[in-house]
């Protein structure tokens, strides 16, 4: 059995296998996310929410998935046609191979790379061609202002995501994401970085285009920005790329601040649950927040979207940096060093 | 509230913080919304639905062609027309509601001296076309024939307020 | 002149007048039932209370004439209780039924229980009930409304002259009614239901058709006759509902005949609505540029006298100036508009005008009537000469057939031979006629439609100079026309001219091949079948005897449906405003010709209304402000010889009243009418 998957078709085997086994439930996760959302944003509204198809409305998302599939695909005259397909397969693309870093356990990783950090921070940059391909190739001044928003507010928001990445990789010392993890033994980062950690989540929301920052969407003003054109699924690939990518930061936050899918302290009762159901309890928790934030915060104006990036996250994780490595190197606890 | 206290209220994020707290009390309320089609909400006796054309008991139609309720209403939105029946009696020979014009205001109902036009508490009439909603005649006394019992009642409840 | 003080406003009014006419001229309205201006002062709705100082009880003012010194109070608590009282007992028997009732709306009673009647009443005894009295085919009757104003009476009575209805019983039995059941055979019955103050009686063609508040208002003028009465056309959408009488004291006052009130529903019927044109003997419906194309075809290279047209009885002023220069562009003289061949001399604009005016009437104090039946030719105007002969000393002579015409008169004989009487001073009646101060002559169609009619019209003048009535203030020669068009045209010379040929000679032509087309602007009343093989353009609104006959049908336009003028037979100029638009594809007429004239390669120069109506005005038409009446100038009289007179009696051109139009032939009311005096006139010729 061993010396099959050693076989170069093995591993083919193998390696697609694994993606499956990350692709499937991620979908999964990606649709009842949809279904989460809807039913936290109704609780905090004092409504019920989606309760018709299915026990407690739980094949809503099917429901969705089925209509969406059944619509006509449009594709406006004056687009171009080939970009503008492409832009949703592009983000959907993009939102899946970030997974092939993510460890959701001890070992259980399908790339375990020493530049999983960098590789991640790659693949999130890379989701804004998406959205400015999309915006373009619409031809609508709707779309164009959208993907224009999106692609400033997705900058603006990196640098500072950049410098909280510093700052863990500080603490760190590799960029392997396992070792972030298991450097985090005994005290999540979201406790000495707990500024950083604030930084990154609201960078994150930003990165994500959710609430308050969902400016490139913008429905009451650019009625939905930069795929206002699409239908049908083109238009669904765009909304799972998004939320597989909320699913995505929220697997970063917790990798990076709250100790992946390590028990939140070492001793019984929270051992008997095996690493990656603690993995995805945490990712459930930051998604959480995310829609809870949605519910509750009104959306950004765009300078002040600008302002809180450059004026006030850019220097204070920039400080942060200098302070954390001025605290390191003076107590000696910069890793490897020891 | 001096400038200390607010850039420390900012860096503290003290009011995202309590907004957030209010939103997860909220999380936590009982749901006021109901499961709508299979429970409803209670409807006033002057609850004003979708209009019916009564009859009498004996199955004479009430209206009497007055037009009060032609002239009343605010949207125009009723048209009747009349002439002396075979018996001479007054009676239309066209009583139309456009009811994508209808306000739902009731006027008609008041002005009505024989109580023939009432609005009943049916509201869940939504057809796929919009010529479905050009009711005449016929469909108002349908209406009549199958909501009177309740038309009645609703009546009869209201009736020692008005 | 008593003065008396109204509330303190101080008014003088002349003698004989009553209290309620001095409240009014002091600008209070005092609510009445049973009182009317225009009727006898009956007293017994007693809505009308006022008080008066120094008197024991409130007094009826309708009623109570005026003296010196009088004090009036029409706003007191006391007045104010009357009138309660009086309103509660008329609403005792008075049925709640306004729901129903086609009075709703326009009610005098509903209006004053508005202002004194009760929120509920305190009666609980039973309510009486009286039987609906059939009083024909126009008026519907709800007697248990009645609240025995007796007004219907009195109309009846008074102005229509038929002593029909009256009031049976006494108290609580009395009910108003034909005392033995027939229908009214007044032809003015209609004004009975204007002047109900409630619902007992209502319009029966016009039963539950509308409310007063549905129907839009116009200000027309009537064309089924010449007296040009003042209506108010009420329409709803494309619809005229029904007709109404606008007040105009010098024309029709408020009364307007049957005829003019109730055919409004053939309006709706065997209308013309689009082009036809006659192909292998079946007309067929066109298009309009068709229409002109055949017409075009058949007038290509047709010689301008082998062209005639003539116009009907309700044709407007502007349709006849369009189709006159029309006619004159094809190079046709061939034009008339006298379709019943009435010998007018319209030379000068008095021989063929009532120049005494209607309101004239009232100050003659004789009458000739020379072959005409007014009661039927204009009723409206009957109802004045009854009015005068009412107010008495106004001997009345009739040359021609004898008829009702609900004054009394003498009946000096039936032809021409009654006229030579006249003339050479035999008569007995001429005394009477020499010794008035201000007589009248009046001549009908009757007496000129006829080979001696230039004869007769001369013998009339004749007579006119004779007994002088043709003094420089007084003109007493009166033409009493039936064409509401006739006089427009007489105006504008819609007339043979440059040579052309009149009505019989256009129909001698047609028939013996010397006319090839023969243009009819809404003319019915000639004998189609002597039209040969001419090709006849019928343009009209009802398919009727000149649409069966047409080659070519142009439909145009009803009197209600276009801006249209119109000339009395006093010569009053009246305009009238659109009511309805024309059926279908009609059009209104001068522009069927003004589009017709372009087809045809002689486009006229104007195209609006304005431009036909100044060229109207260039050819003779009068002006609407132009003043009535006045002397006669020129005592020379119309070219006929009186010495000429036939022998043949005066036969009345009117021999079924409600049907002398297209429209009344198409109406089902007016068909029903005529059935229902059919026998009645049956048994008078007996």
């Amino acid at each position: 059995m061993q010396s099959f998957f050693a076989t170069p078709f093995g591993t083919l085997v193998f390696t697609v296998g694994a993606i499956l086994v990350i692709m499937v439930p991620v979908l999964i996760g990606v649709a009842y996310l949809t279904y989460a959302e809807r039913k936290v944003l109704a609780a905090m509204q004092l409504r019920r929410g989606p309760n018709i198809v299915g026990p407690f409305g739980l094949f809503q998302p099917f429901a969705d998935a089925i209509k969406l599939m059944m619509k006509e695909t449009i594709v406006p005259t004056g687009s171009n046609r080939v970009l503008f397909l492409m832009a949703p397969m592009l983000t959907f693309a993009l939102a899946l191979i970030a997974w092939a870093v993510i460890p959701f356990g001890e070992g259980l990783v399908l790339a375990d790379i020493n530049v999983g950090v960098l590789y991640l921070f790659a693949i999130s940059s890379l989701g804004v061609y998406g959205i400015i391909i999309a915006g373009w190739a619409s031809n609508s001044k709707y779309a164009f202002l959208g993907a224009l928003r999106s692609a400033a507010q997705m900058v603006s928001y990196e640098v500072s995501i950049g410098f909280v990445i510093i700052t863990v990789l500080l603490c760190v010392g590799s960029l392997n994401l396992s070792e972030v993890v298991m450097a985090q033994q005994g005290l999540w980062f979201a406790i000495p970085l707990f500024p950083m950690f604030v930084v990154f989540f609201i960078s994150a929301l930003a990165e994500t285009n959710r609430a308050p920052f969902d400016l490139p969407e913008g429905e009451s003003e650019i009625v939905a920005g930069f795929f206002v054109e699409y239908s049908s699924m083109s238009f669904a690939l765009f909304f799972l790329g998004e939320y597989a990518n909320m699913i995505l930061m929220s697997a970063m936050t917790t990798i990076l601040f709250l100790g992946g899918w390590l028990p939140p302290f070492d001793i019984a009762p929270f051992t008997w649950l095996p690493g990656p159901i603690w993995f995805v309890l945490k990712i459930c928790l930051c998604l959480f927040v995310f829609l809870w934030v949605r519910a509750t915060f009104p959306r950004y104006r765009y300078d002040q979207l600008m302002r809180l990036g450059w004026k006030v996250f850019l220097p204070f994780s920039l400080l942060w940096v200098v302070l954390t490595a001025a605290v390191l190197m003076a107590f000696g606890w910069l890793p490897g060093q020891a | 509230m001096g400038v200390m206290d607010r850039t420390m209220r900012g860096f503290f994020l003290s009011e995202l913080v309590s907004g957030m707290a209010l939103t997860l009390r909220y999380f936590f309320k009982p749901k006021v919304t109901i499961n709508y089609p299979y429970e409803k909400g209670p409807i006033s006796p002057r609850f004003k639905g979708e209009h019916a054309l009564r009859r009498y008991p004996n199955g004479e139609e009430r209206c009497i062609a007055c037009k009060l309720c032609e002239a009343v209403c605010p949207a125009q939105a009723i048209t009747i027309e009349a002439e002396p029946r075979d018996d001479g009696s007054r009676r239309t020979t066209r009583y139309d509601i456009d009811m994508t014009k209808c306000i739902y205001c009731g006027l008609c109902e008041e002005a009505c001296p024989v109580d023939a036009i009432v609005e009943g508490p049916n509201f869940e009439f939504s057809t796929e076309t919009r010529e479905e909603l050009l009711y005449n005649k016929d469909r108002l006394l349908a209406n009549g024939d199958r909501w009177e019992a309740e038309i009645a009642s609703r009546l009869a409840a209201d009736a020692p307020y008005r | 002149m008593p003065k008396l003080t109204v509330d303190g406003i101080e008014v003088e009014v002349p003698a004989g007048t009553t209290v309620l006419q001095a409240c009014e001229a002091a600008g209070k309205e005092i609510p009445r039932f049973c009182y009317h201006e225009r009727l006898s002062i009956a007293g017994n709705c007693r809505m009308c209370l006022v008080e008066l100082e120094k008197a024991p009880k409130p007094i009826a003012s309708c009623a109570y004439p005026v003296a010196d010194n009088m004090v009036i109070h029409t706003d007191t608590p006391g007045v104010k209780a009357a009138r309660r009282g009086v309103m509660e007992f008329l609403l005792i028997n008075h049925p709640l039924d306004c729901p129903i009732c086609d009075q709703g709306g326009e009610c005098d009673l509903q209006d004053q229980a508005v202002g004194y009647g009760f929120d509920h009443s305190r009666y609980e005894e039973n309510k009486r009930a009286v039987k609906d009295k059939n009083l024909g085919p126009l008026i519907k009757t709800a007697m248990t409304r009645c609240i025995h104003c007796t007004r219907c009476v009195r109309f009846a009575t008074e102005v229509a002259g038929v002593a029909e209805l009256g009031a049976t019983g006494r108290g609580e039995a009395m009910e108003i009614g034909t005392y033995v059941e027939h229908a009214l055979t007044s032809e003015l019955s209609g004004n009975m239901i204007d002047l109900c103050p409630v619902g007992a009686l209502t319009s029966k063609p016009y039963a539950f058709v509308a409310r007063p508040w549905e129907l839009s208002r116009t200000d027309g003028i009537d064309a089924t006759d010449a007296v040009g009465s003042n209506i108010r056309i009420d329409s709803r959408g494309p619809q005229v509902l029904r007709i109404l009488p606008r007040l105009n004291e010098a024309v029709n006052e408020e009364w307007i005949s049957d005829k003019t009130r109730f055919s409004n529903d053939g309006l709706t019927r065997r209308r013309l609505d689009k082009p036809w044109i006659r192909e292998g003997g079946k007309l067929r419906p066109a298009s309009w540029n068709e229409a002109f194309a055949a017409i075009a075809a058949r007038t290509k290279g047709l010689a301008g006298d082998r062209i005639a047209a003539l116009a009907g009885d309700m044709v407007d002023v502007e349709a006849m100036a369009a189709l006159r220069d029309l006619m004159a562009a094809l190079g046709s003289g061939n034009i008339d508009c006298r379709q019943d061949g009435a010998r007018i001399d319209a030379s000068r604009r008095d021989f063929y005008l009532f120049n005494t005016t209607i309101a004239g009437i009232e100050q003659a104090d004789a009458a000739l009537l020379i072959g005409t039946n007014p009661r039927r030719e204009a009723a409206v105007l009957n109802a004045r000469l009854r009015k005068r002969s009412l107010a008495g000393r106004f001997p009345i002579g009739l040359v021609g057939e004898g008829a009702d015409l609900t004054y009394p008169y003498a009946h000096l004989g039936d032809g021409p031979a009654a006229l030579a009487a006249l003339l050479d001073g035999s008569s007995p009646f001429l005394e009477a006629l020499k010794g008035a101060s201000h007589p009248m002559v009046i001549i009908g169609q009757g007496a000129i439609a006829r080979p001696d009619g230039a004869a007769v019209l001369a013998a009339a003048w004749t007579i006119a100079r004779e007994i002088g009535a043709l003094g420089a203030a007084w003109h007493g020669f009166n033409m009493l026309h039936m064409a509401a068009g006739r006089v427009g045209a007489l105006d504008i010379g819609f007339l043979p001219h440059g040579g052309g040929r009149d009505r019989d000679g256009i129909l001698a032509g047609a028939g013996n091949g010397e006319i090839d087309l023969v243009w009819l602007l809404g003319a019915d009343e000639i004998p189609m079948d002597r039209l040969g093989r001419a090709f006849v353009v019928y343009q009209g609104h009802h398919g009727d005897a000149g649409a069966k006959r047409a080659d070519v049908i142009l439909p145009g336009a009803a009197y209600v449906e276009k801006d249209g003028t119109w000339v009395s037979t006093e010569g009053r100029v009246q305009r009238a405003a659109r009511a309805v638009f024309p059926p279908g594809e009609a059009r209104e007429d001068w522009a069927i010709i003004r589009a017709a004239s372009a087809a045809l390669g002689h486009a006229l120069p104007y195209g609006d209304i304005a431009g036909v109506r100044a060229r109207a005005e260039a050819l003779g038409a009068g002006r609407l402000d132009a003043p009535l009446g006045g002397g006669c100038i020129d005592q020379g009289g119309p070219s006929g010889d009186p010495r000429m007179l036939g022998t043949e009696a005066f036969a009345a051109p009117v021999t079924d009243y409600y049907r002398t139009d297209a429209i009344g032939r198409a109406s089902p009311t007016m068909a029903a009418c005529a059935a229902s005096v059919a026998p009645t006139s049956a048994v008078a010729a007996e």
